[in-house]
């Protein structure tokens, strides 16, 4: 066991750094073209947004078996695998409101504030990339973790306007407004668990040094 | 050569116990696997023995003048005091058992030898002290090189496997070096075997200690040191590793578990200062008072009782 990790100059540990990297940059593709989606009203984007989430989670499995199967000192496996485990949640969101927007419309009053939410989440997405290619070279993360801090707290202050917003869109039904509710949920529940996921690469970063 | 029987019964239990101070941490935590790990241990403790052992066996065979049946009284002393007090869990050492039983027979043929026993117990005293110090010399030192020069996470993945694998190696060798001379040392002293034999026969029956007893004890310390990082669980096999490799050069046999929780400690204050526990420093203390003193009344005793 040992000696297989000895020997192999850390290929496994190499395999699985590379497979998360995928996994953000999936989360980065899928975040862009969610947002692609809402600005040209096109479904059939949308769809994709739904099939990058199958992806991603093809790409988790393997990760969190590689990882089982000797990558990585015991003592960092289950940090690195509840890394993945976050971002597979924001893979979960994405699929829902991408679910919400292939079957209604959104009301023209929330389309704009949403598509920034949209523009939001991808950058963060991005930063998480960028974070995460920072801790592979052993950089400190105190100011990406910083802006997804603040990218997050803008998404909040547009949540509260989201918020009255939607007070004026007339609702046709419960359902047509649970609906809209758990969609404007997700859409801006996106960002925390992406703030989640920087933060817990912090805490893998300092528990390593 | 049944006098040796006492000494080796001592040797075996010290492998099964001492061995977990070594790749402890490295098995709880599945970095190593146990078979893997008493193998290795089991092969550097006999290189340890063959090529430094002799160097403390001079120490423990001239503290007092004992003839063959003394030597066998003093092992039998020995490991029997450290069953009781492993068994009252009074953290104890072989090495302080030994020359405890040593200095009892050399009291009752009267020959023991005081003016060594000044350079031993300072020896005692200053095994945790050089633990505590090594750790966090070596924490701090080695903490900045490596975030200075390993800086990727599946580089410094890689040097804690390895570091972990070659102090664990290191660490087996430097106690095979140390502690042989507590089992057999006194063999030595009288005339039952030369040097070369007392670290052979020594480091064969430590060796057997680790292979056939130790998984037990290698699981509960493992288990009690896994809160630590992997860095810092590096520096304190490797700081008890340089603490008995430095007492071989002087000659002077010392508890590896006292290196260990030396070490430990280091590691804690490096943290934080507040992290050493004095209710623990204390039943060190009570140990490093009982351990000598059992050793020597019960070999009084028995040499007394066989003669």
């Amino acid at each position: 066991m040992i000696f297989d990790r000895i020997l192999s100059h850390g290929r496994k540990e190499r395999e699985v750094v590379e497979d998360i990297k995928r996994h953000i940059e999936l989360l980065c593709s899928a975040c862009d073209t969610f947002r692609n989606s809402l600005e040209k009203r096109d479904k059939n984007l949308m769809w994709e947004v739904v099939e990058l989430e199958r992806e991603a989670d093809s790409v988790r499995r393997e990760v969190i078996s590689h990882i089982y199967e000797g990558a990585f000192l015991p003592y960092l496996r289950p940090d690195l695998c509840k890394f993945v485990e976050i971002v597979d949640e924001v893979f979960d969101l994405l699929k829902e409101t991408a679910f919400y927007c292939v079957e209604n419309e959104i009301p023209e009053p929330l389309r704009d504030e949403s598509i920034r939410v949209a523009l939001l989440n991808f950058r963060m997405s991005d930063m998480l990339l960028i974070s995460f290619e920072a801790m592979l070279k052993g950089e400190d993360l105190r100011e990406r973790t910083l802006a997804v801090r603040i990218f997050e707290k803008k998404i909040d202050d547009i949540k509260l306007n989201l918020v009255k917003e939607v007070e004026q869109v007339p609702i046709e039904n419960f359902w047509a407004g649970k609906a809209l509710s758990d969609f404007l949920t997700n859409l801006t529940m996106i960002s925390d668990i992406i703030e989640d996921a920087s933060d817990h690469l912090q805490i893998i970063n300092v528990s390593t040094r | 050569m049944w006098k040796i029987l006492s000494g080796l019964f001592l040797g075996w239990s010290l492998g099964a116990n001492d061995s977990a101070n070594i790749f402890g941490t490295g098995v709880t935590t599945g970095i190593v696997r146990y078979r893997t790990a008493t193998w290795l241990t089991a092969g550097f403790l006999m290189l340890g023995a063959l090529v430094e052992g002799p160097k403390c066996m001079e120490v423990v065979g001239e503290l007092s003048q004992i003839l063959p049946l003394g030597a066998f009284c003093c092992a039998l002393a020995a490991a029997v005091t450290m069953t009781m007090l492993t068994f009252l869990a009074i953290p104890a050492s072989t090495s302080q058992a030994i020359i405890g039983a040593i200095i009892g027979a050399g009291i009752l043929s009267g020959s023991a030898d005081f003016s060594k026993l000044y350079k031993i117990v300072s020896c005692w005293i200053f095994t945790p002290i050089c633990g505590i110090a090594a750790a966090y010399l070596l924490h701090r030192g080695l903490g900045y090189a490596l975030n200075k020069t390993v800086k990727s996470l599946t580089r410094r993945n890689y040097f804690y496997s390895a570091g972990i694998l070659v102090a664990g190696c290191y660490g087996a060798y430097t106690l095979g070096s140390n502690n042989v001379a507590n089992v057999t040392g006194v063999y030595v002293g009288a005339g039952t075997l030369t040097p070369g034999m007392a670290s052979l026969i020594g480091g064969l029956s430590i060796a057997a200690g680790v292979l056939t007893y130790s998984k037990r004890v290698m699981m509960t310390i493992g288990k009690g040191i896994v809160p630590l990082d992997p860095f810092s669980a590096l520096v304190v096999v490797l700081a008890e590793a340089l603490t008995l490799h430095f007492f071989t050069q002087i000659g002077v046999p010392v508890s590896s578990s006292q290196a260990v929780v030396g070490a430990v400690v280091g590691v804690g204050v490096v943290g934080d200062v507040q992290t050493i526990s004095f209710k623990m420093l204390a039943r060190i203390s009570i140990g490093w008072i009982m351990t000598p003193i059992s050793g020597g009344v019960l070999s009084y005793f028995l040499i007394t009782l066989l003669r």
